[in-house]
């Protein structure tokens, strides 16, 4: 492979990419324009051929979810660039938005000319303040060099864009809590069927795509499709952003092809472990399953990591070494999803606050072993279709993950209350000693 | 069409009907709690979950629809599994708290728990409360305590689809989330009560109705209200001979699965009785009050007898006001008394308009109740003439007047009604409650409630609905149609009538517009008298029977 060159990226250094001159100056727009110059269809087509799968956590390919919307029903489309990026540990979305808007804004004018659509949102996250002024600000100059507006580019098609923000619920980020949070309603996911290609936002057909898909779309039609499919692996094209945190030396946001080895995602361009040995990666955000030390060979890819029983999700890599105490790890994610629910389900709304109140349990030395049990009994209770959206499997993953890798460290938190958030690194991870066997240490976390 | 198989049941469906009523139709009950046939469907609860064959999860039968060769399973080991686990999360910071809770007996948590939830509990935390949320009257007539919520948001969908008023609404999230209403904002709308009605749980109850009676002890009958003239179709319920409530009872033709608060709790009324036995006016002519003497019911039909045959004899004028509140069955006894045992004595009804139109939602729709009697159109249909001041000049003072429904307010605290009634020189009046009146009357006799017997109401979209009755008359009070009865069979043939079934049937064969109609034949839904235009929309279809709730 040649070496890679950052795109989505490459100019997110320059302050002054942030203006619509220097974009343009630098070559901006100019996919937009050669999508105007291609009917819709071609548009989709292209975007289907380059393979590009959506970046926002599900990976499903952008070009088919595009295919669903029918055509002609008499009501108007709705394009939502879903910017209510939240997943624990994400942070790429918020780059991109706050360096380089007009990147996003590019590739909504081109999924929205290849869907028909003559009115787009950005959903943003509410806490993104920042983000949210230099959208409109990118936004209204757009309108003044009429690149949104009754005559995109000077060609025949309109396109009116507006930035909506949120008001701080995770669940937003799900598209139908996204679509019923725009339409003015309380944030939670609708049931489905419907689903939102035929019936979304205003009861007319929606697609909502992730930030940095739409992001790639300019990319895909100034450099072409093939060069998009040179990148990255068969079934995960072009480039990705990998947000890395944790116990790495250079935490950030990466720009690498997809699939990338994870190994070499943290060794080579994090900068390697800070302060201690490597003992577990969350691979794709809060509701990814964690991987242990042993299992971190592996391509970042949606495919190669559900062959391993976790997912990319929105590929943020939280890294943590071994002074990291894996109980205390699962209560934090357990106390962000039960503060998350949306509360509408029974499995989720009951689910979520009970798991994090065992595992508090557990952690503060009051558990038992059959604790562990019934903790695995309801993530299993609140995941698999027991549910109305995926967060239900979302906040079950990690339990689910966490005591199947790290159970040892669980019973020895009930057994021997103690805790393996060492200060220091202990001298052999063999986790197998007997519960009391261990010293009575005190511990100090990370 | 399409064909379904429910756990081995195979029936015929229109293709996307939801599984929640195929299931119904196939007779497979599917536990649920938010679902509700009157309402939108969310699909929160997840107790309805079910295994459609070539899908791999479950699915909530509530938002699935029928395709032609769709397997469904609703009991095999996964879905079980899935019902346990909905059952165990639902409880787990639900208060154990059935022996004082109002709600037990008709407690959809109560019955899905035993029915698909398991003994034991594995939840050891303490459970979740609501301080300043619990025992907290959010409205008129309900009293919401959130410990008992499920949030099924069934209530929250009533107020924004049924009554349009939108009171309720989720606050917080996640764990916390509650069903409340916004400040300064009660929970006060004309059908307010059917929030409580929805509720599966002990979340919303009425506040009339609490505490009074374990429903188990309460005897139902169907009913129809009578507050107005759209009918609600109602369920009385009862116990020893007091009426407890009224409930709402499905009917998508008259107001689907709601009534309006003013005519359910009329219900109250219906227990007072200040006429327990009948009572003739000792001394007459200048005496005010207070003279009353009770007498039999053998002496005061004689007595009314007597005085009815003195003035048929020597030709003076009577006349019978049978208001529109009075069953057809009376209203067609007292136009018979007063054609054919009393020669040429004149009939006439009162129809008065409601002090405030009341409404209900029926299919989408406000039916609203114009008249306040529930049998206005009854009575133009056996062609009565409509009267608003009773007594017309002409003709001069009657000799007697008989006023088979005293109790209708809007006549008996008339003063000017009242003065123009008591022209008549003897004024027998069939009462319940004491008024103006019967304080004016010469003769009472103590009348019973509809509720009391059977009958029918032909509301004003001439619809022929009957009522069951919920419990026999008080002692001494009696329907209607039996003291007309009893005074008619004094006067001749045609009046041997030992139960309102067999005035109707009596009536039936009279009256043209009602030919060929039989009192079992109306049955619990009714029967429009409307003649059946090409043009004109069927009858919705027979719809699901939902209980309570």
């Amino acid at each position: 492979m040649a070496k890679f060159e950052p795109i989505l990226t490459a100019q997110i250094s320059d302050p002054r990419q942030k203006s619509i001159d220097t974009y343009l100056k630098k070559g901006g727009y100019e996919g937009l324009k050669k999508a105007l110059s291609l009917n819709p269809d071609e548009v989709t087509a292209q975007v289907k051929a380059s393979g590009l799968r959506g970046r926002g956590g599900a990976g499903f390919p952008c070009g088919v979810k595009w295919g669903f919307v029918p055509k002609n029903t008499g009501n108007p489309i709705y394009l939502l660039c879903n910017a209510d990026e939240s997943e624990p540990g994400t942070f790429k979305d918020r780059l991109i938005i706050e360096n380089d808007p007009h990147q996003i804004i590019e590739g909504i004018a081109i999924a929205s000319y290849a869907l028909g659509v003559r009115t787009a949102y950005i959903y943003i996250r509410g806490e993104m303040y920042l983000g949210a002024k230099v959208l409109n600000a990118a936004i209204a100059e757009c309108y003044q060099k009429g690149i949104l507006g009754p005559r995109v580019h000077g060609s025949e098609f309109a396109l009116d864009l507006h930035v909506h923000r949120g008001a701080g619920a995770y669940i937003c980020g799900e598209e139908t809590a996204l679509i019923e949070s725009l339409e003015g309603k309380r944030g939670q996911p609708r049931i489905k069927p419907p689903f939102p290609a035929i019936k979304g936002v205003f009861g007319c057909p929606t697609v909502v795509n992730n930030v940095e898909t739409l992001a790639c779309l300019p990319h895909i039609f100034t450099r072409g499709v093939d060069w998009f499919t040179s990148i990255g692996v068969p079934k995960g094209t072009g480039p990705k952003l990998y947000c890395i945190s944790g116990h790495v030396n250079r935490p950030g946001v990466y720009e690498l092809p997809m699939g990338v080895n994870l190994k070499e995602l943290i060794d080579e361009h994090a900068g390697g472990m800070k302060g201690g040995k490597l003992k577990a990666v969350i691979p794709g955000g809060a509701s990814a399953p964690v991987l242990t030390a042993d299992e971190i060979d592996v391509a970042l890819d949606f495919d190669s990591l559900a062959a391993r029983g976790t997912m990319l999700g929105s590929a943020a890599v939280i890294v943590m070494n071994d002074t990291t105490c894996m109980v205390n790890t699962t209560v934090n994610l357990l106390k962000f999803f039960a503060h998350e629910s949306c509360g509408q389900c029974t499995p989720c709304r009951e689910g979520t606050p009970w798991s994090y109140r065992l595992l508090s349990r557990i952690e503060e030395g009051g558990g038992s072993l059959a604790d562990l049990d019934l903790l695995l009994g309801i993530a299993r209770n609140m995941s698999n279709g027991m549910t109305i959206c995926v967060f239900g499997d979302a906040a079950a993953a990690p339990i689910q993950s966490f005591i199947k890798k790290f159970r040892t460290e669980f019973e020895e938190h009930i057994a021997g209350r103690t805790c393996h958030g060492l200060v220091e690194p202990s001298p052999s991870p063999n986790h197998s000693a007997l519960p009391g066997s261990m010293p009575a240490a005190i511990s100090v976390r990370s | 069409m399409g064909k379904v198989t429910i756990d081995d049941i195979a029936i015929e469906v229109p293709d996307g009907t939801n599984l929640m009523e195929a299931a119904r139709k196939a007779g497979v009950e599917i536990p649920h709690f938010c679902y509700h046939p009157g309402l939108s469907v969310v699909a929160q609860c997840r107790m309805c979950l079910v295994d459609i064959t070539g899908i791999p999860k479950v699915q909530p039968a509530c938002n699935s629809f029928a395709k032609d060769g769709m397997i469904v399973n609703t009991q095999n080991e996964k879905v079980k599994e899935a019902q346990r686990a909905v059952m165990e999360f639902l409880l787990i910071n639900h208060p154990l708290d059935c022996p004082i809770c109002d709600q037990a007996g008709e407690c959809k948590l109560q019955d899905n728990s035993f029915g698909y939830g398991q003994g034991g509990s594995r939840y050891t935390i303490s459970k979740r409360q609501y301080p300043g949320f619990d025992r907290t009257a959010i409205g008129p007539h309900v009293v919401a305590d959130m410990t008992r919520c499920i949030q099924c948001t069934r209530c929250i969908r009533f107020c924004q689809e049924i009554s349009e008023t939108g009171e309720l609404s989720f606050q917080e999230r996640g764990g916390r989330t509650l069903v409340w209403t916004h400040e300064g904002r009660p929970l006060d709308n004309e059908m307010s009560a059917c929030a409580a009605d929805v509720c599966p749980v002990g979340a919303l109850t009425v506040k009339e109705f609490r505490f009074r009676a374990r429903v188990w002890y309460l005897e139902k009958a169907n009913s129809i209200c009578a507050g107005c003239d759209v009918g609600c179709n109602v369920t009385v319920e009862s116990k020893d001979k007091i009426a407890y409530r009224f409930l709402p009872r499905q009917n998508f033709s008259v107001n689907d699965h709601w009534m309006c608060d003013y005519g359910r709790f009329l219900v109250e009324d219906f227990n007072r009785r200040d006429v327990k036995a009948p009572r003739r006016r000792a001394t007459r002519d200048g005496d005010p009050a207070g003279s009353f003497e009770t007498i039999s019911f053998d002496a005061a039909i004689d007595a009314a007898a007597a005085s009815l045959l003195a003035a048929k004899e020597s030709k003076k004028r009577i006349v019978i006001v049978a208001p529109a509140s009075l069953p057809t069955e009376a209203l067609w006894l007292a136009k018979k008394l007063a054609v054919e045992a009393l020669g040429s004595a004149e009939i006439v009804t009162f129809i008065p308009k409601g002090e405030k139109p009341h409404r209900v939602k029926n299919q989408k729709t406000w039916a609203e109740g114009i008249e306040g009697v529930p049998n206005g159109a009854g009575a133009r249909l056996l062609g009565l003439a409509e009267s608003t001041n009773l007594l017309p000049e002409k003709g001069g003072n009657p000799e007697v007047v008989l006023v088979v429904d005293g109790d209708l307010a809007s006549l008996s605290q008339d003063p000017n009604l009242v003065k123009n009634l008591r022209k008549a020189r003897t004024l027998i009046v069939l009462a319940r409650l004491d008024s103006q009146l019967t304080a004016a009357a010469d003769l009472v006799f103590p009348l019973a409630p509809h509720t009391e017997s059977e009958g029918t109401f032909v509301n004003g979209r001439r619809r022929l609905q009957r009522f069951d009755r919920a419990f026999l008359p008080l002692d001494g009070n009696r329907p209607a149609w039996e003291l007309l009865s009893r005074i008619g069979r004094l006067f001749g043939e045609g009046f041997s009538f030992v139960t309102a079934a067999a005035v109707f049937e009596a009536m039936s064969a009279a009256v043209p517009s009602l030919g060929g109609i039989t009192f079992p034949s109306i049955g619990s839904e009714g029967i429009s008298l409307e003649p059946k235009t090409a043009g004109a929309a069927p009858d919705p279809k027979p719809a699901p029977e939902e209980k309570k709730n």
